[in-house]
């Protein structure tokens, strides 16, 4: 693979390669994966850029997810910049790690591909693997086009290594990860500034040693999981500045979360991945009619940009939350969210949850319309959740 | 006797460290890092020594040590190395020094893989034979006959030990290693062998635990001794997983007086007792076939 | 461990270590302490003169061998002697015997007096020389020379009073040349006059002299006049021409006289050491030599190899014999003996062996030219005053004090027929009983002794090695000649043989202690060793790998 072929062009890629070119443009220097579908492909072109000599990184063929993050874990703690990637049972195979990763405070970036849990067997999208981690304490990036993918991909390094904890950037399987859309490949030399190489605060020095991670009494434990409370709070200013410092050279920004025609809303849908694409579309269409929807994409989910949500969702009357996953026994987990973040304002929209497209099942236009004619008519939500193509 | 290694004053260990009194797995330690010197980084998964190093913000290692999880230290070991190497910094040795639980049981998975991809670590299993950390469970490194918490009265451990260092020297890696802490320089000399090895070297430690074996801690030494004069647990290595060489010819003391030494055994009858002889006289058998076969 | 009152702001990201573990001082967990404890060696407490033999081995070891000599004189000043001549009681009580066999202990103390008698120069010292007290020593045998040895290191004037014309007593007219060169006393009574002593050959007590004539001139005097008088049989005939007195006999030998009416076939009776040496002498003279004696080999009192090597020279034991009439000829010739076999009764006597009795019409006739009597010695008392004598010997307690002021005594005359090493031993604990007496020395503090036994040892750490063993001139060749039989070993041989001993209850620092120290708690310094109590936990595995038992648990009493 030629340089010339990859850097500074238009290059139509799939969003898994497009986390492949992020990682390479980062300059990872250790790699850890494990196969799974539908995220292999991330790490095959990883093995090629590695195997050409382009991405001068030691891949580390790992037996298992498990293993996968725990070599991240090693390797970040030594000082390097690591990724791996995976999807739903390696991701919940991975659950003890990505506890470790974040305890011992290693900028580690995870892509994610987000795949429905077994079983059955499923390899298509939703998000309840990622979901299920949210406790872990890693950062979490939802993306909803390639080339935000690859862009986020560049900023979770560096977010990850300003605020000391790990990052995970969530793309949908085969809506993104398999579907190929034009993407701005970066020159690396913007990259190198925009993200230069990794200093470790802390890495296991023999002139300096040290034990990491030992037992830690209550005397002392809650404090040190207040700080990665406090680094959450610190990602959120950072995730920001990473934004527009990103935008200054590149001139792409996403914010953390995205509002599309809510300054006048009375609706507004929340969405997040690949569906925010569709219910844009929807927008302008019932926009086009007059309706007054807006449309809030949920990029960074943890941590919570609350203040943002709240500013915006608070001038509607109507909240619509559409969430690919489920908390069995309550209701969709964005909603959840959002109900939680503005419970406590004076001024709140009613707020309607619904459930969809659970195991990869296409959500259409039809579906997005229907919610939105639904939660108009509605006079309050009558239920915790609604299921939206749900065969009854 | 004469010391070549063992006596030397170079120590990697300090005082006030939390072992038990008469610890094998600490005094292991202790040898190990004599033996690899300062530009050691050691893996530590759960396992007795996640206590010995000492509580937050202690340490009582004069190298870097990574806690890890129990399953973990064979991959997290190659982690770093793999940082390491990118870094260009080959002359620092990794070290994972895991417990039997955690190499026999939960590490298996990892350390077979670190294995397989041949990576440039050493794995060290201070061996004493049960999960102590927890309160002595038996775990596959529990020896038949042996009393523990969930092998309780006659209920003894009815199953063998499982073999590790065949295990691992089925995937053929460089170097594999049986040590003891009774025998000191024998076990150093070894640590500095692995560290020469181009691939991963496995060291499977002797090391026993007086507070779980029901043993007076003076004893340590003197078991780990009988132990290999027993033929209990001999001293031997095989290189490239298929040329054996036995260390150290046992002084063939029967295995009763091995086991008499030790509460864990206690129950024991006779016949019992003829059993675990035989058991070790047959392992000795195959060994000195396999040492016979490659040459 | 204190109690850390840190904020949020004050942790660093992750729990990483800050603090070394040394703070923990976990030898508070401890209910036994080890100690550094040395103990008696059985060597060292079996020895009669109470060398310190472990230490001089342990220079010999290292090849320090006028340390390893100088270490012995302090406790014997006759190395080269009783290196050839004693019965070596350290090397049956060695611990090594249970191993394998014995250090041969014996021969490193040869060496090392060889060594000694041509190495190294007596200083004299002249400086604590003060010329102020005198001692007179009479009797120059093994106590009278040990005990101006001592006198004349801490600087008393001695004159020793021998009434033959060679110092030594039994070293010199006693034991055989084969045994003990004389060529070895004469020198090792050289070294004694280089260092100061003055001899007075030729002078006998009660004869050309008085114990008051000495006491008005000297300041102390020690007797050390030895038992020689030789026990009669008490049978008939036993006047007969060719009836000889052992002493008498190896006395005449030694002088190089010759012994009148010495036949072909000698018979010697009894079987102590003087019987042995008579006999083995009588051989080396062309006889044919039987001994009898009236209990089994077992009773024998002589040391048990000079038997064997009497055996193998070719003479003939007759146990269980005792003599009842010398058988003569008309003009008074001994032509045999009488004899009556004998066997052990129940009754015990006071050695503790079983009492022989006769058996009834078993008498029979061992002929013979020369009879040699060998059955004991006894002190002549008629030349001492009343007041310090007793039945048999003379009366002195263990410091050799006796009953009259200046008079002290030592050795045989008072203990009985013994030892030279007993002899030598009593020598010098009556020499610095002198020096209290005169110079108000401290009397030496009685040792203590901690013995190790076999048991105390951790033998994991020895491996067997084969005692060395002496050249010994082959049997063929002890004819007609006095060579000495045993030969002096090489400094490579001693230096192996030394590397057999155990050192037991001594430290060696052979290191087991710091290296199997699992709580890093014994510090190496340059030849010792520091147990850090801050952070001993007690395990205790210092004391039991220990392999010689110098380190001793004991139990921590409540602070």
């Amino acid at each position: 693979m030629k340089e010339s072929l990859i850097y500074g062009k238009k290059k139509v890629v799939t969003g898994n390669h497009a986390v492949s070119y992020g990682v390479l443009l980062s300059k990872a220097e250790v790699i850890a994966a494990y196969p799974i579908t539908p995220q292999t492909q991330i790490v095959e072109l990883l093995s090629e850029f590695c195997a050409s000599g382009l991405l001068k990184a030691k891949f580390i063929k790992v037996e298992s997810e498990h293993s996968a993050m725990a070599a991240c874990v090693g390797a970040a703690a030594a000082g390097c910049r690591t990724f791996t990637a995976t999807s739903a049972h390696g991701l919940a195979l991975m659950h003890e790690m990505l506890h470790w990763a974040v305890g011992g405070r290693l900028p580690i970036v995870l892509a994610n591909v987000n795949r429905a849990m077994g079983p059955g067997w499923s390899v298509w999208t939703d998000q309840n693997d990622s979901l299920s981690q949210r406790d872990v304490g890693f950062v979490q990036f939802y993306c909803e086009s390639n080339q935000e993918v690859l862009d986020t991909t560049i900023q979770a390094f560096k977010i990850a290594e300003t605020c000391l904890i790990p990052v995970m950037l969530v793309l949908d399987a085969f809506v993104l990860s398999h579907t190929s859309e034009p993407v701005d490949i970066p020159y690396q030399d913007d990259v190198n500034k925009f993200l230069p190489p990794y200093k470790p605060k802390y890495f296991l020095d023999i002139n300096d040693p040290r034990a990491f991670g030992g037992l830690t009494s209550p005397d002392h434990y809650y404090e040190i999981r207040y700080k990665i409370e406090e680094a959450h709070r610190k990602a959120l200013k950072v995730s920001e500045e990473v934004d527009n410092d990103f935008y200054q050279i590149f001139g792409r920004k996403y914010g953390l979360v995205e509002a599309y025609h809510c300054e006048d809303a009375k609706l507004i849908l929340v969405t997040s991945g690949t569906i925010t694409g569709t219910a844009r579309q929807v927008i302008d269409e019932e926009r086009s009619k007059g309706k007054r929807v807006g449309l809030l994409k949920i990029r960074l989910f943890r941590p919570s940009p609350f203040s943002q949500i709240k500013e915006i969702l608070t001038k509607a009357e109507k909240v619509a939350v559409i969430d690919r996953n489920i908390s069995f026994g309550h209701s969709g987990i964005f909603c959840q969210e959002i109900k939680s973040i503005l419970y406590n304002e004076i001024r709140r929209p009613m707020i309607f949850g619904f459930v969809i497209g659970l195991g990869g099942r296409d959500v259409i236009p039809e579906d997005i319309r229907e919610i939105i004619d639904f939660t108009y008519k509605a006079d309050y939500p009558q239920e915790m959740v609604y299921f939206r193509g749900l065969r009854i | 006797m004469r010391w070549k290694f063992a006596n030397n004053s170079e120590e990697y260990m300090d005082q006030g460290h939390l072992a038990c009194p008469g610890c094998g797995g600490a005094y292991a330690m202790r040898l190990a890092l004599k033996a690899l010197g300062k530009n050691t980084i050691v893996v530590i998964p759960a396992c007795c020594w996640s206590i010995i190093d000492g509580p937050f913000p202690l340490h009582s290692l004069k190298v870097p040590v990574y806690h890890t999880a129990f399953e973990t230290a064979a991959v997290v070991a190659s982690g770093i190395r793999a940082s390491l190497d990118i870094k260009g910094k080959t002359d620092i040795e990794v070290l994972a020094f895991a417990g039997d639980g955690g190499t026999l049981d939960i590490g298996i998975q990892a350390l077979s893989a670190a294995c397989e991809r041949n990576d440039k670590i050493i794995y060290a299993c201070y061996d004493n034979e049960a999960y102590m950390n927890t309160g002595i469970q038996r775990s596959s490194a529990t020896p038949y006959g042996a009393w523990t918490t969930t092998t309780p009265r006659e209920n003894f451990k009815k199953e063998r030990k499982k073999n590790i260092s065949e295990i691992i020297a089925a995937h053929r890696i460089p170097y594999v290693a049986t040590a003891s802490i009774g025998f000191p320089d024998d076990l150093i000399i070894k640590f500095k062998k692995a560290k020469e090895v181009k691939g991963t070297a496995f060291i499977h430690i002797f090391a026993p635990c007086p507070t779980g074996w029901r043993m007076a801690p003076e004893l340590m030494i003197t078991i780990s001794q009988l132990a290999v004069d027993c033929k209990v647990f001999p001293l031997y290595e095989v290189f490239d997983g298929v040329k054996y060489v036995i260390n150290y010819q046992p002084k063939n003391i029967p295995v009763k007086e091995y086991l008499k030494l030790q509460g864990r055994f206690s129950h024991l009858t006779e016949k019992e007792i003829e059993i675990i002889q035989r058991e070790v006289d047959y392992n000795w058998e195959i060994l000195i076939k396999k040492v016979k076969l490659y040459d | 461990m204190k109690k850390l009152d840190l904020k949020v702001k004050d942790y660093p990201e992750l729990a990483i270590s800050w603090e070394k573990t040394l703070i923990n001082k976990t030898g508070t967990w401890r209910t036994f302490y080890p100690k550094y404890f040395p103990k008696t060696p059985p060597c060292n407490y079996y020895c009669p003169a109470n060398e310190d033999i472990q230490k001089y081995i342990s220079f010999a070891l290292k090849g320090k061998w006028e340390e390893a000599y100088l270490t012995i004189l302090e406790k014997n000043p006759f190395p080269s002697i009783t290196g050839r001549v004693c019965y070596h009681p350290c090397e049956t009580g060695c611990n090594r015997r249970n191993f394998d066999e014995s250090i041969a202990i014996h021969t490193i103390e040869r060496f090392l007096g060889d060594y000694g008698l041509n190495f190294v120069e007596p200083k004299r010292k002249i400086e604590k020389l003060t010329n102020d007290k005198k001692v007179a020593v009479i009797g120059g045998g093994p106590s009278g020379l040990s005990c101006a040895y001592f006198l004349l290191l801490n600087g008393i004037n001695v004159t020793i009073f021998e009434k033959e014309e060679y110092a030594g007593g039994i070293l010199f007219y006693g034991i055989p040349g084969y045994r003990l060169p004389k060529e070895i006393v004469k020198r090792e009574v050289e070294k004694l006059i280089k260092r100061g002593a003055k001899f007075i050959f030729n002078k006998e007590l009660g004869k050309d002299f008085s114990l008051s004539d000495l006491t008005k001139e000297y300041d102390a005097i020690f007797l050390s006049i030895g038992a020689q008088i030789e026990q009669e049989l008490g049978i008939p005939n036993e006047e007969a021409n060719g009836v000889l007195m052992g002493l008498d006999f190896l006395k005449t030998i030694n002088l190089k006289k010759k012994v009148k009416y010495f036949g072909k076939n000698v018979l010697v009776i009894g079987g102590g050491n003087t019987a042995i040496d008579c006999a083995r002498v009588a051989l080396r003279k062309g006889a044919k030599v039987k001994i009898i004696y009236r209990r089994t080999k077992e009773e024998m009192p002589a040391v048990k190899e000079e038997v064997e090597e009497a055996i193998k020279e070719g003479v003939e034991i007759i146990f269980l014999t005792a003599p009842v009439k010398v058988v003569r000829d008309k003009k008074g010739k001994v032509k045999g003996l009488e004899c009556v076999r004998m066997k052990l009764g129940e009754e015990v006597d006071e050695t503790g062996r079983r009492k022989p009795i006769p058996i009834k019409n078993s008498n029979f006739i061992i002929k013979s030219d020369t009879i040699i009597k060998a059955i004991g010695e006894r002190v002549e008392l008629n030349i001492l005053p009343k007041e310090i004598i007793g039945k048999r010997t003379i009366l002195a307690d263990e410091y050799g004090k006796t009953n009259m002021e200046k008079v002290f005594a030592g050795g045989d005359c008072v203990t009985g027929p013994k030892t030279v090493v007993e002899a030598i031993a009593y020598g010098r604990k009556t020499a610095y009983f002198i020096l209290h007496y005169l110079k108000n020395y401290e009397i030496p503090k009685k040792e203590i002794f901690n013995l190790v036994n076999y048991e105390n040892l951790n033998i994991y750490y020895f491996e067997k090695q084969k005692r060395i063993e002496e050249d010994k001139l082959p049997i063929n060749k002890r004819k007609r000649n006095f060579k000495e039989i045993v030969t002096t070993l090489s400094d490579r041989d001693i230096s192996y043989e030394a590397s057999r001993c155990f050192s037991c209850g001594v430290c060696n620092n052979c290191d087991n202690c710091y290296v199997f120290c699992p709580d890093l708690a014994i510090l190496k310094k340059d030849s010792e060793y520091e147990i850090l109590y801050d952070y001993c936990k007690g395990c205790g595995v210092c004391a039991h790998e220990c392999p010689r038992n110098v380190i001793s648990m004991f139990f921590e009493e409540a602070k």
